[in-house]
C-alpha cells in the first residue's frame, strides 16, 4: 500500500511553479516513477501530493541542433534517449550508458532527468553526462538558473534543488559532438542490477574526461588528462579522486581494482 | 477519488479510482483481471508487466491516474475466441511455462519486443527480458518458444493450434 496523497497532473509549466510555490515542501515531483514510487511503497517518504510533470506540453521535448546540442525535456525516459538517431550519432557515450539502466520496462518509465534528480552516487546516466560538460536548467517562480551537472550534487541524494523548484531541462553542449567515449558498468549479474562501480571515458579534441560512479557520495567527474598520458598515471589520478566503500554490492578494493581494470579497457577501445 | 477512463485490450472502462492506487491493483483488485500478477511490487521481477500506448511497463509502478487515457494491454487479450496466440502456443510446446507466475509479464515483454524486432537473436531475447525474472524454467524453453514463435527453429513448428 502506497500512503494517501492527491495527484495532481498540471497542463501547463505555470501552473507547476504556483503549485510548487505555495507546497514545494509537501509535495513530490512525479517523472516515470520508478524510484518515487518505490520509495513511496517503502514507506521512506510519505508526500501528501503527487504532482505528475508528463501532462505539459513540451516536456517531452528531446532536440539535437548543431550549434545548439541536445536539448532533454523533464518527460523524456531513457529509452527515448537510447533509440535516438542524432543521440547515437552525436553523443555515443549517452546511448552506452543508457543501454545499462536497469531493464527494458523501467527504461520504458524511467526519465534521464528523473536518473539525475535522484542523486544516486550509482545513477548510471551521470558519468557520462559529466563527461560531456552537461548543464541543468532549474525553474522557480522566480526565475530560472543554468548549473553545470557537476556543480549539482551535494551528497548522496542531495543537490542544489529547491523545494520550489523544478529542472526543466538538460542540456548537452555541441562541443563534444562525435567524440569517442565508453562506459563499462560492473553488476553483481548479467541481468538488471545497479552498479557496483562504473566508469565513463571520453576522449575529446584535447584531453581525456572520466566520470565514476558508485564510488564517492556523489559520481565524480576527473577532467584535464592530457592524452599522452599513460594508463597507469590515468588510473592513479582516478584512485586519487574516488573514495569508494565496502558495502552489501561490493568492497573498496575491489571498486578500486576494477576501475582500474575499466580504465585500461577503455583506453584500449579509445586510442 | 478520480476518475479514469483506459481502454483495456479494446475495452473502454471509466471508474473512479483512489489516487495512491497503483495501475497493477487496479487491474487486479478494482477489475478483476487477475492475470497480470504481482511478485516484488517494486519494479525488480516483471511478473506485473503489461503493455501501455505500445510501451512494456511494469504496472506496479504506474499510478491508476497516470493511465487516465491510456490503451492497454494485458495477458487476458492475448488469446482470441478462446484460441492461444502463436506466442503462447509456443510456450506451450516448448515448455516455457512450469508454475507460470512469471508467464503473463514475460509474454507481454516478448510481444512489445517482437513487435519493433520481429525476429530478435538468442542475445537480444536474453537483454529484451532482463526484466522478467523466471523462478522455474532457467529461461532456455522460454528463449527456445520466442525463437520457434519467430519461425528461427530448425525443427519445424507444429505449433498446436496454427
Ligand atoms: C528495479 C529498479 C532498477 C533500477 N536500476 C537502475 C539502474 O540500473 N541504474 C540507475 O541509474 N538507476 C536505476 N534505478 C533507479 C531509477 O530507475 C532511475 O534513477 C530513473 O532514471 C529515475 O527516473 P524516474 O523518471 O523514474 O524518476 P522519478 O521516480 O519520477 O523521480 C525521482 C526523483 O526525482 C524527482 N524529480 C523527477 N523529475 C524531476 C524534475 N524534472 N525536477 C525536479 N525533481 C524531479 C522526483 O520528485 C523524485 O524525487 C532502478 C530503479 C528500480 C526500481
Ligand atoms: S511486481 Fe512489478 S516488477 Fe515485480
Ligand atoms: S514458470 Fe515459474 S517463474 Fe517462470
Amino acid at each position: 500500500m502506497l500512503c494517501e496523497f492527491t495527484y495532481l497532473a498540471p497542463k501547463k509549466e505555470k501552473e507547476l511553479l504556483d503549485i510548487l510555490t505555495e507546497k514545494g515542501p509537501e509535495l513530490k515531483l512525479l517523472a516515470g516513477g520508478t524510484d518515487l514510487l518505490a520509495n513511496i511503497r517503502l514507506g521512506v517518504i510519505t508526500p501528501t501530493i503527487v504532482v505528475d510533470l508528463k501532462k505539459i506540453p513540451g516536456y517531452n521535448v528531446l532536440r539535437f541542433d548543431k550549434k545548439a546540442g541536445l536539448e532533454v525535456g523533464p518527460a523524456v525516459t531513457i529509452n527515448q534517449l537510447k533509440d535516438h538517431p542524432d543521440v547515437k550519432k552525436n553523443y555515443h557515450i549517452l546511448t552506452i550508458a543508457a543501454e545499462h539502466l536497469a531493464s527494458h520496462q523501467l527504461r520504458n518509465r524511467a526519465t534521464v532527468i528523473g536518473n539525475i534528480v535522484n542523486a544516486s552516487p550509482s545513477a548510471d546516466m551521470v558519468p557520462a553526462l559529466l563527461c560531456l560538460e552537461a548543464s541543468v536548467v532549474i525553474v522557480s517562480k522566480e526565475g530560472e538558473r543554468t548549473v553545470p551537472l557537476k556543480e549539482f550534487f551535494t551528497g548522496v541524494k542531495k543537490t542544489v534543488l529547491r523545494p520550489e523548484e523544478i529542472l526543466s531541462q538538460l542540456l548537452v553542449p555541441e562541443k563534444h559532438t562525435r567524440a569517442k567515449g565508453g562506459f563499462f558498468k560492473l553488476k553483481r549479474i548479467q541481468g538488471h542490477d545497479l552498479g557496483v562501480v562504473g566508469v565513463a571515458l571520453l576522449k575529446t579534441k584535447d584531453e581525456y574526461k572520466c566520470g565514476i560512479s558508485s564510488a564517492a557520495p556523489t559520481p565524480v567527474l576527473v577532467e584535464g588528462i592530457p592524452l599522452n598520458t599513460p594508463a597507469k598515471k590515468i588510473i592513479d589520478k582516478v584512485l586519487g579522486a574516488i573514495t569508494p566503500i565496502d558495502d552489501i554490492r561490493g568492497s573498496k578494493d575491489y571498486r578500486n581494482f576494477m576501475v582500474g581494470v575499466y580504465i585500461k579497457r577503455l583506453l584500449e577501445e579509445l586510442r | 477519488m478520480v476518475k479514469i477512463k483506459v481502454k483495456i485490450n479494446g475495452e473502454t472502462y471509466i471508474r473512479e479510482v483512489e489516487e495512491n492506487r497503483t495501475l497493477l491493483h487496479f487491474l487486479r483488485e478494482d477489475l478483476g483481471l487477475t492475470g497480470t500478477k504481482e511478485g516484488c511490487g517494486a519494479g525488480e521481477c516483471g511478473a506485473c508487466t503489461i503493455i501501455m500506448n505500445g510501451k512494456s511497463v511494469n504496472s506496479c509502478l504506474v499510478l491508476a491516474p497516470e493511465a487516465d487515457g491510456a490503451a492497454i494491454e494485458t495477458i487476458e487479450g492475448e488469446a482470441k475466441q478462446g484460441k492461444l496466440s502463436k506466442l503462447q502456443q509456443a510456450f506451450d510446446k516448448h515448455h516455457a511455462v512450469q508454475c507460470g507466475f512469471c508467464t503473463p509479464g514475460m509474454i507481454m515483454t516478448i510481444k512489445e519486443l517482437l513487435a519493433k524486432n520481429p525476429k530478435p537473436t538468442e542475445e537480444e531475447i536474453r537483454q529484451g527480458i532482463e526484466g522478467n525474472f523466471c523462478r522455474c524454467t532457467g529461461y532456455q524453453q522460454i528463449i527456445e518458444a520466442v525463437q520457434d514463435a519467430t519461425g528461427q527453429r530448425k525443427e519445424k513448428g507444429d505449433l498446436k493450434y496454427v
